[in-house]
C-alpha cells in the first residue's frame, strides 16, 4: 500500500529538461481549460452571433479606427524614435527629451476633440515643460539612465 | 549612547524628504519604490549610515503608499503592490469618491505600517527563526493559495481562471534562471526572439502596459469626446470620510497587517503577493463581501494596509537574516555593504544604535507619509479634472520613463508596455479578464521554482501534502478559499436566475 | 489647425530643441582624450546589492573624477549587458563583470559566447575574496578532508550551489579532487542546484544539504552563531588563494581575523588537482566592445594605473572586504585566458 502509493506520486525531474517540465504541465491546464471554454462559452457565442443577437468582438463593433490606429502608429513611432534619436546623444537622455517633446505634442492634439486657439497652446505649453522638467529631475537630479 | 546623537534635526528632516519623494515616484505611475531607493542609494554614501537609512526608509514608505494614488485615480498600479488597490478604488473614483477612496487608504496605509513596524521591533528574530521554517514546499503553497483569488475575484470562474493561468504561461517566457537554481535554458519563444526574451517579460512594464497603455487605447477606440479625463466626477462631493467608515473593518485591518508584514517576512515569495493574500482573505473570511471588486472600502483596507505592513516585515528577514524580504530591500542591502556594515543574525545585538535608529526612521515615516497625504489628498484628487488630452500623453511618457528605468535602462521593456498594451486591449476585447491574468503573471514564476524545486528535493508529489503541519494547515486555508470561491459563483448564479425569473 | 499656429509651435520646439542641444554638447566637450559623452557602465549583475555593483561604483566613481567624464553604472545583468555592449563600439558603453563570463561559457551556460573572442578583456580591478563553502555547526564533518574521505567511502554528500558558474567551480574541483584521491567515487558527491544565498541557506536549515556554497560576507555571522541555533554555520573551505587572504585586512570581516580566515585556504585545506592545489579568486575586470578605440583601451589603462599609484582607493576596496587587483588590459587578458585554461581542464575532466 505504501509502496504503491508513493510510486503513484514519484517523480524524477532531469535537470537538463527541467525547465520545460511546469511550462508542459501548465500547456495541459491551458488545453483542457480551453477546451471546456469552446464548449461551454465560444460555441454558444458564435451560435449567438450568428443568430444575430450578439457581434464578433473588435470586428463587428463599432470603433474610431482612426485615432486607434492613429494612438499606435504614434506610440510604436515614438519607442522606435527615442532609441534613435538616443543613439546620437549616447546616454544623455536627449533621445527621451526630444521625441517626448513632439510625441506629447502629437498625442494632446490627437486626443483634443474640437481644437482652440487656448487648448493648442496649453497642449504645447504642456509638451514642452512637462518632457524637460521629467528630463532634469530624473535624468540630471537622479542620474536615472534615459533614452 | 550614540543614538541621540544621529536623531538631530537633518535625521528628521531627512527621513521626511525620504518619504515626499518616495510619494511622488510611487505615485507616478511606473516608477516604483525601488526605483526611488535605488537612484538616492549613491546619495547615502556622503550621508553616513544613520541618516542614509532614514532618507532610504522614508523613500520606502513613501514609495510603497504613494501607489495607491494612480491605482484609484486612474485604474493604474504605482506599483505593484498596490494591483488589489485598483480592484476597488477605481470603481469608487468613478462614483465620484476618489477622495474618499484615497483616505481609507491612507488610514490604512498607516495601520498597516505602523503594525509591521511594531512586530519588526519586538519580534525580529523570533519570527526570523519561523520564516526559516518555509521551505519551498510551503513557500509553493502560499502562493497557491494567493492565486486561489482569482477564483473568487473573476466574474464568470471559468473564463477567470483560463485568464490567470494564460497569465502564468506569459510569466514562464523566458529563461528558467541560474540565479533561481533553474538551468539557464529558454523556453516558450522562437529562436530568433531570444535575444530581447532571454529575461522575459519584466514586471512593471507589463503590468503599466496592461492597465495604462490599454486603457488608453480603449479610449482611442471610442473616439473623443473631449471630456475630462473622469468625466462624470464629481470630487469629493459624495460621502465624506469618517473615521466611521473602519467601524467593523477592524478585525479586517488587524488581519491584513499581520498577512502583510508575514508575506514580507518570507524571502522570495515577492511583495505583490502581501496584497494579493489579504484581499483574497478579506474576500473569504469577510462577513459580506459580495460588494468586492465594484468599490467596497473593505478591498482597500485590505490591500492598502498589507502592501504598507510589507516594509516592516520584509525588513525583518533583511536585519536578522541578512536576507531582502523584497525588491525594495534588496536594493537597501547595498546602503549597508557601502558602510561595511554586514547584516545577518548577529546585526540587531552588534549594532542596537542603528537598530534602533532606523525604527525611530520607519515609525516617523509612516506618520510623515500619513500626514502628507491626508492633507495633500484632496488636491491631488483633482488630478482627474485634468483634461484627457493633457494627462494621456504624460501618462505614456511616464510609463517609459518607469519601464526603461526599472530594469536600469532596456529598451526591450519599453516595447513591453505597448505589447501588453495591446494584449490587454485584446484580452478585454474578447472577454477575457484583466486581474486575474495580471495576477497570474505575478505569482507564475516563483510559483514555477518552488513547484519543480520541491519535486526535485523530495522526488514525490506527496510531499507538498506531507511536508509539515504548516504545509497541512496551508492546504485547510486553500480548500477553505476554493470551496468559498466555488460557493459564491453558485449563489450568484442563483441569484441571476431569480433576477431572469422575476 | 491652422497654419499661424503650427508655425508658432514648431518655433517653440525647435527653440527648445536648440537651448537643450547647447546644454547636451556642452557636456560632451567637457572631456578631452578619446573617451568622450557620457559613458554608462552595465554590469553582469541585475542586483545593486551585490558584489559586482559595489565593486564598479568604487571604481567607476574614482574613473569618472579622474576623466572628467560623466560615468553611471547600470545593473542590467548579464544578456541585457552584453548586448547593450555589442551595440556600441564607440566606447561610450563599457561592462564590468567577473569570472562567470568564461565559466558560464565553460559550463554551456546558454548566452555565454566565449569573452575571449568577443570581446576586449579590459584591466582587472579588485578581487572578492570571500567565496566559501559550509557546512552546519553540528555537522559530522569538521573539515573538507572528512568531506573527501566520507565520499571515498560511499557515503553521499549533498552540495548546495548555484549552477553554471562561480558559485559551481568549487563544487566541481572537489568533485574532480574525489575523482583523482578515490576514482569512481566522485559520483557521490551530488549537486543540490539552487538560486540566491537564501535559498542555500534554506536547503541547509531544511537538511536537503550538507554542504553550502556562501561566502565570508554573507555567511560570517551565522558562523558566530551558538551550536544550538539551527541557523549556525561553520567554514570549511575558502576558495581564495592563500596570497589573496594574506592581503586582506588583518582584522578580518565582522568578528573574524585574517588569522582565522587563513585556516580555511590552501594549503591548510587542500583541494587536489593532480599536480597542485585548487584555488579560485573571484575577479572583476573591464570587457568592452571588439571594435572600441583602441586608444580608449590606453587611456582606461594609464588612468587606473594613476589611480592605484595614488593608493587611496585600495583603502576603500579593503574597506568593502575587496582584494585590490589592478592588472593592465594586456597583462588582465593573459592572466584570465591563463586561469580559464585551468578550470576548462577540470571540468572536461567530469564529462562523461
Amino acid at each position: 500500500m505504501e509502496s504503491a502509493q508513493s510510486s503513484l506520486f514519484n517523480v524524477s525531474i532531469d535537470f537538463g529538461t527541467s525547465h520545460l517540465f511546469f511550462p508542459h504541465i501548465i500547456h495541459w491546464i491551458l488545453a483542457i481549460l480551453f477546451a471546456f471554454i469552446l464548449v461551454l462559452k465560444v460555441l454558444p457565442f458564435l451560435a449567438a452571433v450568428r443568430r444575430g443577437e450578439r457581434t464578433l468582438p473588435i470586428i463587428g463593433e463599432p470603433m474610431h479606427v482612426g485615432l486607434f490606429i492613429g494612438t499606435l502608429v504614434l506610440i510604436a513611432a515614438y519607442f522606435y524614435l527615442m532609441g534613435v534619436v538616443g543613439e546620437l546623444f549616447p546616454y544623455t537622455g536627449l533621445g527621451f527629451l526630444f521625441t517626448s517633446i513632439v510625441f506629447v505634442f502629437l498625442m494632446s492634439l490627437m486626443f483634443m476633440g474640437r481644437k482652440s486657439r487656448r487648448k493648442v497652446i496649453t497642449a504645447l505649453v504642456n509638451a514642452i515643460v512637462a518632457p524637460t522638467l521629467a528630463w532634469f529631475i530624473l535624468g540630471k537630479l537622479f542620474y536615472i539612465t534615459l533614452p | 549612547m550614540d543614538i541621540l546623537a544621529s536623531l538631530d534635526f537633518s535625521f528628521f528632516l531627512l527621513a521626511a524628504l525620504g518619504t515626499l519623494v518616495g510619494i511622488i515616484f510611487g505615485a507616478i505611475p511606473g516608477m516604483t519604490a525601488t526605483m526611488a531607493v535605488a537612484v538616492c542609494l549613491p546619495l547615502t554614501y556622503a550621508l553616513g549610515l544613520e541618516h542614509g537609512l532614514a532618507l532610504l526608509l522614508g523613500l520606502y514608505v513613501g514609495g510603497i503608499s504613494g501607489g495607491m494614488v494612480p491605482a484609484v485615480l486612474l485604474n493604474i498600479p504605482g506599483t505593484p503592490s498596490s494591483i488589489t488597490t485598483t480592484f476597488d478604488g477605481y470603481p469608487m473614483a468613478q462614483k465620484g469618491e476618489g477622495e474618499r477612496a484615497l483616505k481609507v487608504c491612507i488610514v490604512a496605509s498607516l495601520v498597516g505600517g505602523l503594525i509591521s513596524a511594531a512586530v519588526l521591533f519586538l519580534f525580529a528574530p523570533m519570527l526570523a527563526d519561523f520564516s526559516i521554517k518555509f521551505s519551498y514546499v510551503e513557500k509553493f503553497l502560499i502562493i497557491l493559495l494567493a492565486l486561489t483569488v482569482i477564483a473568487s475575484l473573476s466574474s464568470n470562474m471559468l473564463v477567470g481562471v483560463f485568464s490567470g493561468v494564460i497569465g502564468i504561461w506569459l510569466s514562464l517566457i523566458g529563461t528558467y534562471s541560474l540565479s533561481d537554481g533553474g538551468n539557464g535554458k529558454t523556453r516558450l519563444m522562437f529562436d530568433f526572439l531570444e535575444p530581447y526574451l532571454v529575461d522575459g517579460f519584466a514586471l512593471l512594464p507589463v503590468l503599466i502596459g496592461i492597465f495604462g497603455i490599454s486603457t488608453i487605447l480603449l479610449e482611442a477606440e471610442k473616439g473623443v469626446k473631449g471630456g475630462l479625463s473622469g468625466q462624470s466626477l464629481k470630487v469629493g462631493k459624495e460621502g465624506h470620510f469618517s473615521l466611521g467608515m473602519f467601524k467593523g473593518r477592524l478585525t479586517n485591518l488587524v488581519r491584513s497587517s499581520f498577512i502583510g508584514t508575514f508575506v514580507g517576512m518570507l524571502p522570495g515569495v515577492g511583495g505583490s503577493a502581501a496584497s494579493v493574500l489579504a484581499y483574497t482573505q478579506e474576500k473569504n473570511l469577510a462577513k459580506d463581501s459580495s460588494q468586492m471588486g465594484k468599490g467596497a472600502p473593505q478591498g482597500l483596507i485590505a490591500s492598502e494596509s498589507a502592501n504598507n505592513a510589507l516594509t516592516g516585515g520584509a525588513l525583518i528577514p533583511l536585519l536578522s537574516l541578512g536576507i531582502p524580504g523584497d525588491s525594495t530591500t534588496a536594493v537597501l542591502i547595498g546602503a549597508f555593504t557601502l558602510q561595511g556594515i554586514q547584516v545577518g543574525p548577529l546585526f540587531i545585538p552588534e549594532n542596537s544604535a542603528t537598530w534602533y535608529v532606523m525604527m525611530v526612521a520607519l515609525v516617523f515615516a509612516n506618520f510623515v507619509m500619513f500626514f502628507l497625504m491626508f492633507f495633500a489628498i484632496k488636491h491631488i484628487a483633482k488630478v482627474v479634472l485634468v483634461p484627457k488630452y493633457i494627462l494621456y500623453p504624460i501618462i505614456v511618457m511616464m510609463c517609459v520613463v518607469g519601464a526603461y528605468a526599472i530594469n536600469y535602462g532596456i529598451m526591450f521593456d519599453v516595447w513591453t508596455l505597448l505589447i501588453f498594451g495591446v494584449v490587454g486591449y485584446l484580452v478585454q476585447k474578447i472577454g477575457l479578464e484583466v486581474a486575474p491574468l495580471i495576477i497570474g503573471f505575478i505569482l507564475g514564476g516563483s510559483a514555477e521554482v518552488y513547484f519543480v524545486k520541491s519535486l526535485e528535493s523530495f522526488g514525490t508529489y506527496s510531499i507538498f501534502f506531507t511536508k509539515s503541519p504548516i504545509a497541512m494547515v496551508l492546504w485547510g486555508l486553500i480548500a477553505a478559499s476554493v470551496i468559498f470561491a466555488i460557493v459564491m459563483e453558485y449563489k450568484k448564479r442563483a441569484q441571476h436566475r431569480l433576477e431572469a425569473a422575476q | 489647425m491652422s497654419t499661424p499656429k503650427n508655425s508658432f509651435a514648431f518655433g517653440m520646439i525647435a527653440s527648445a530643441l536648440a537651448a537643450t542641444l547647447a546644454l547636451g554638447a556642452g557636456v560632451a566637450m567637457a572631456a578631452d582624450g578619446p573617451l568622450r559623452g557620457n559613458v554608462r557602465v552595465v554590469i553582469g549583475s541585475s542586483s545593486t546589492g551585490g558584489d559586482t555593483y559595489q565593486n564598479s561604483s568604487i571604481v567607476v566613481d574614482k574613473l569618472a573624477e579622474k576623466l572628467g567624464v560623466r560615468m553611471k553604472v547600470d545593473a542590467v545583468g548579464v544578456s541585457a549587458a552584453y548586448r547593450a555592449l555589442d551595440r556600441d563600439p564607440r566606447g561610450n558603453t563599457l561592462m564590468i563583470f567577473h569570472d562567470q563570463s568564461y565559466l558560464g561559457n565553460l559550463y554551456g551556460v546558454e548566452g555565454y559566447e566565449d569573452p575571449f573572442e568577443n570581446y576586449i578583456i579590459g584591466p582587472t580591478i579588485a578581487i572578492n575574496p570571500g567565496n566559501a563553502y559550509l557546512v552546519p555547526k553540528d555537522s559530522p564533518y569538521q573539515t573538507l578532508d572528512d568531506i573527501i574521505e566520507a565520499v571515498g567511502n560511499g557515503t553521499t554528500v549533498r552540495v548546495a550551489i548555484q549552477p553554471g558558474g562561480v558559485s559551481e567551480i568549487g563544487y566541481t574541483a572537489l568533485k574532480n579532487a574525489i575523482r583523482i584521491e578515490h576514482p569512481g567515487k566522485e559520483d557521490n558527491l551530488v549537486a543540490v542546484n539552487t538560486g540566491s544565498q537564501a535559498d542555500k541557506n534554506q536547503l541547509l536549515f531544511d537538511d536537503q544539504a550538507d554542504l553550502i556554497n556562501g561566502s565570508v560576507q554573507a555567511n560570517e555571522q551565522y558562523t558566530r552563531l551558538p551550536e544550538d541555533d539551527q541557523k549556525a554555520m561553520r567554514f570549511v573551505w575558502l576558495t581564495a588563494r592563500n596570497d589573496t587572504i594574506q592581503q586582506a585586512p588583518e582584522s578580518g570581516l565582522g568578528e573574524t581575523d585574517r588569522e582565522t580566515l587563513l585556516q580555511y585556504v590552501e594549503p591548510n585545506v587542500s583541494v587536489t588537482m593532480g599536480d597542485e592545489d585548487f584555488t579560485f579568486d573571484k575577479e572583476f575586470f573591464f570587457l568592452y566592445n571588439k571594435d572600441m578605440d583602441p586608444a580608449i583601451v590606453e587611456q582606461i589603462d594609464a588612468t587606473l594605473e594613476e589611480i592605484y599609484a595614488e593608493g587611496e582607493i585600495q583603502e576603500e576596496q579593503k574597506k568593502s572586504f575587496f582584494i585590490p587587483d589592478f592588472m593592465p588590459s594586456d597583462e588582465a587578458l593573459a592572466h584570465l585566458k591563463e586561469k580559464a585554461s585551468r578550470y576548462e581542464d577540470i571540468i572536461d575532466s567530469l564529462k562523461k
